[in-house]
């Protein structure tokens, strides 16, 4: 779901050899470059961009913008691999701190000092793969690259990531466990112990604090008023809460770069919340998510899923979707939609969420992140 | 006249004058400190989705349009602009806008930088564009009285941020359990962002993100603290002794100060923004580190402060040509690295005053000491 994106990814930035060993990221390497002789690509530039969407050159260095900033990977075919950040040269020793990466370069024009390094290394004219640049690329830099390199012949590698950041490791699914088992500790807390005023800014600023102290890079939290007309998800405003009022309460937190995403709707008391759940909700909930298989259609998940909710009590509100899979963004691809051409494979971790209004027109929302494997689908999140 | 009714006056001004059919104000959603949060400072909203632009006509219509679609809920409870549309789309949906309004010939865009090829196009192929940042550049400068009330908040909020730092920085908890202490409190107070960066070292090298580290005896913390009300950011840089400070420590800390003072008293409308700079590399270059007063030993002398970023005013050194207005909001640090001391922070937000200047926080300017 979007999410405001902080002005700086404040929480705990380090790179655990022991979760995410550097042997990881050389298989990594390795798979792509079989993928680049196919292609006859020569270079592969991965573009990322931001608090969302830095997992291209993550995927292969370990290393994730802090700000609403670009960093550039390419990967040559033979050769050392090239990390570009945009950044100053005095934090060099913090971003060479959690990459494997040995050639570091910071500027303040990703384009530009990637034209740089391919005049350097006699890349031009050769096959590129781009894979981020045309659709997250500022365009004045992308333009510059594009003009820059007539003699180049460009294929999109774009796939080639999606398809295999698309299938988590064992190691990515332990990091995703360890963010899921932050979103479960945030929710507890705020349902076992007293918030000090019940104040949708207190609930946020407690929701980040557990957080943030059990090690989360990133937290985002949007919360609803259900009960109101109109609602929509939005961020934490200086509001009351008051006792028997409905709220949900939106929590998505990234551990050492992998995200995970929980819903709740709670009831408030006085000083805490409860989960509020529905014999329904829930039933609907665990019937779409037995129609996930590996092989399966999305679009044919989505198809029935929406035939099945039409059958049940509950009507469904479209306007938040039915979840995507998640990553090393919060948003990664396919999303669980109509539209969507891919398949459920095994050991994607995907989010399901629902949001559905009752007979008695009450409003409630669940969402939890989910891991697939070959005959099981693992709530993460719970 | 209401100040949202001068901001849309002030934009219809500038279509006119420069001759446009009208204004795109855009924003990809995010918040980069170094760049202009134009449509955050013109729409009063901050929007979270990929692509959203204020729309304005040269006759005066303003259109809000946001993604997604249910996100303009809160952009019409927030947005002086009344016309707030929700899309599925923005690329699909922005061109029939361009129709409606009659941007056919010439428009001017705000905040291009931010613009992927895709949205760059669906505005190209309706209408030639020119760059116009400037018109929003302009009209954030001199804030009104209710946006100097929203940074004095601001800056209340930040002191409440390094009180917290004062109150949990101890031996043995790590920095980023320190900065989640630090920012507890400041959401706690009002914050809707935060801008913290710290380091914690016997000689510090430059501020960074939180690691595991542990605090420990002697070290020193560096730490900027940055909280943002109503999304206008006010900065603070200090730093904090572990233990009793090293006499060099403390005597290169008053050095620090000594150049802050000085670059205060020159503070005032109709100067420019390079004095401020070079009265403080005076100081430090006196003292035998003027090499010291340019990258890599530091980074800038000081910076503008607004809404989202460090905009409007940009970078403070010795060459900035900019002239402080009153009304304008900036950050004043000999944020320095030293060979004796590593890199230490010293700095402040003031509000440039028709006399002089007004201190935007009220923590005291001085090296402090943690007993441990």
């Amino acid at each position: 779901m979007e999410t405001l994106q902080p002005t700086l990814k404040r929480g705990r930035d380090v790179w655990d050899r022991i979760n995410m060993p550097e042997m990881e990221f050389h298989r990594r390497v390795e798979k792509i470059r079989e993928e680049m002789k196919k292609e006859n690509i020569d270079c592969l530039l991965l573009y990322g961009k931001g608090a969302n969407e830095y997992g291209n050159p993550c995927y292969i260095s370990n290393f994730a913008i802090k700000m609403p900033r670009g960093a550039l990977a390419a990967i040559p075919l033979k050769g050392d691999i090239t990390l570009i950040v945009d950044g100053f040269s005095r934090d060099q020793p913090a971003v060479k701190s959690v990459t494997w990466v040995d050639n570091i370069r910071s500027c303040r024009d990703v384009a530009q000092e990637c034209l740089d390094l391919l005049k350097e290394q006699n890349l031009i004219p050769s096959t590129l793969g781009f894979a981020g640049l045309k659709e997250l690329m500022p365009y004045p830099q992308f333009q510059s690259i594009i003009n820059a390199l007539g003699r180049c012949k460009i294929v999109d590698a774009q796939p080639i990531i999606n398809k295999m950041r698309m299938v988590k490791s064992f190691r990515e699914q332990d990091q995703i466990r360890r963010s899921s088992r932050i979103i479960q500790r945030a929710f507890d807390r705020v349902c076992s112990s007293p918030l000090s005023e019940m104040n949708e800014r207190v609930l946020e600023a407690t929701l980040d604090y557990i957080a943030r102290m059990e090690g989360a890079e990133d937290i985002r939290i949007l919360v609803a008023r259900p009960m109101e007309r109109g609602w929509t998800m939005r961020p934490a405003e200086n509001r009351g809460i008051s006792d028997g009022e409905d709220i949900i309460t939106y929590v998505a937190v990234a551990f050492e770069r992998y995200w995970s995403e929980g819903i709740r709707t709670f009831a408030a008391g006085p000083s805490h919340f409860k989960e509020k759940t529905s014999e329904d909700a829930a039933a609907l909930y665990q019937k779409i998510l037995r129609m996930i298989e590996p092989g399966v259609a999305v679009t044919q998940v989505c198809k029935d899923a929406l035939g099945e909710i039409q059958k049940s009590p509950m009507e469904y509100l479209p306007q938040y979707g039915l979840g995507q899979s998640i990553g090393l963004s919060p948003r990664e691809l396919p999303r669980i939609a109509m539209e969507s051409q891919d398949h459920f494979i095994e050991n994607m971790c995907f989010t399901l969420r629902l949001a559905l209004k009752d007979k008695e027109n009450v409003s409630l929302m669940t969402g939890d992140t989910i891991l697939l494997s070959k005959s099981h689908r693992e709530c993460l999140t719970r | 006249m209401p100040q949202e009714n001068l901001k849309l006056e002030r934009a219809v001004e500038a279509i006119g004058e420069k001759g446009l059919d009208g204004l795109i104000v855009y924003s990809n959603g995010t918040c980069d400190i170094l760049g202009a949060k134009n449509l955050f400072y013109f729409a009063e909203f901050r929007p979270l989705g990929p692509h959203n632009a204020a729309v304005i006509s040269k006759s005066g219509e303003a259109v809000l349009l946001v993604e997604p679609e249910w996100d303009a809920a809160r952009a019409k409870r927030f947005s002086w602009i009344k016309d707030v549309r929700g899309t599925a789309d923005f690329i699909k949906t922005m061109p029939d806008l361009m129709d409606e309004f009659k941007l056919t010939r010439k428009v001017g865009v705000v905040a291009y930088k931010e613009m992927t090829e895709g949205v760059y196009k669906c505005i190209g192929k309706k209408a030639d564009t020119e760059t116009a940042d400037d018109v929003i550049a302009e009209m954030a400068y001199n804030k009104t009285e209710k946006e100097v009330a929203i940074a004095r908040e601001a800056g209340r909020i930040t002191d409440k941020g390094f009180e917290a730092l004062l109150k949990h920085a101890r031996v043995g908890i790590t920095e980023y359990e320190l900065l989640a202490e630090i920012e507890f409190d400041m959401r706690k107070a009002g914050a809707d962002d935060i801008f913290n960066f710290m380091s914690s070292e016997k000689q510090n090298f430059a501020m960074h993100s939180p690691t595991d580290k542990r605090l420990s005896p002697g070290d020193i913390v560096i730490a900027e603290i940055t909280a943002a009300f109503e999304g206008q950011f006010i900065q603070l840089c200090k730093t904090v002794v572990l233990g009793r400070p090293d006499p060099v420590l403390a005597e290169k800390y008053d050095m620090l100060l000594q150049a802050h003072d000085a670059s205060l008293r020159v503070i005032k409308p109709g100067i420019p923004a390079s004095q401020i700079s070079r009265s403080m590399n005076k100081v430090i270059s006196d003292a035998g580190y003027a090499k010291y007063c340019y990258p890599p030993y530091m980074r800038a002398r000081g910076h503008g402060i607004g809404v989202g970023s460090i905009a409007p005013g940009a970078v403070i050194d010795d060459d900035t040509e900019g002239i402080l207005k009153t009304g304008q909001a900036l950050v004043v640090h000999p944020n320095q690295f030293l060979p004796e001391t590593g890199y230490l922070a010293c700095g402040e937000t003031v509000l440039v005053t028709d006399t002089g200047m007004e201190r935007l926080s009220k923590t005291e300017n001085k090296l402090y000491t943690i007993e441990v």
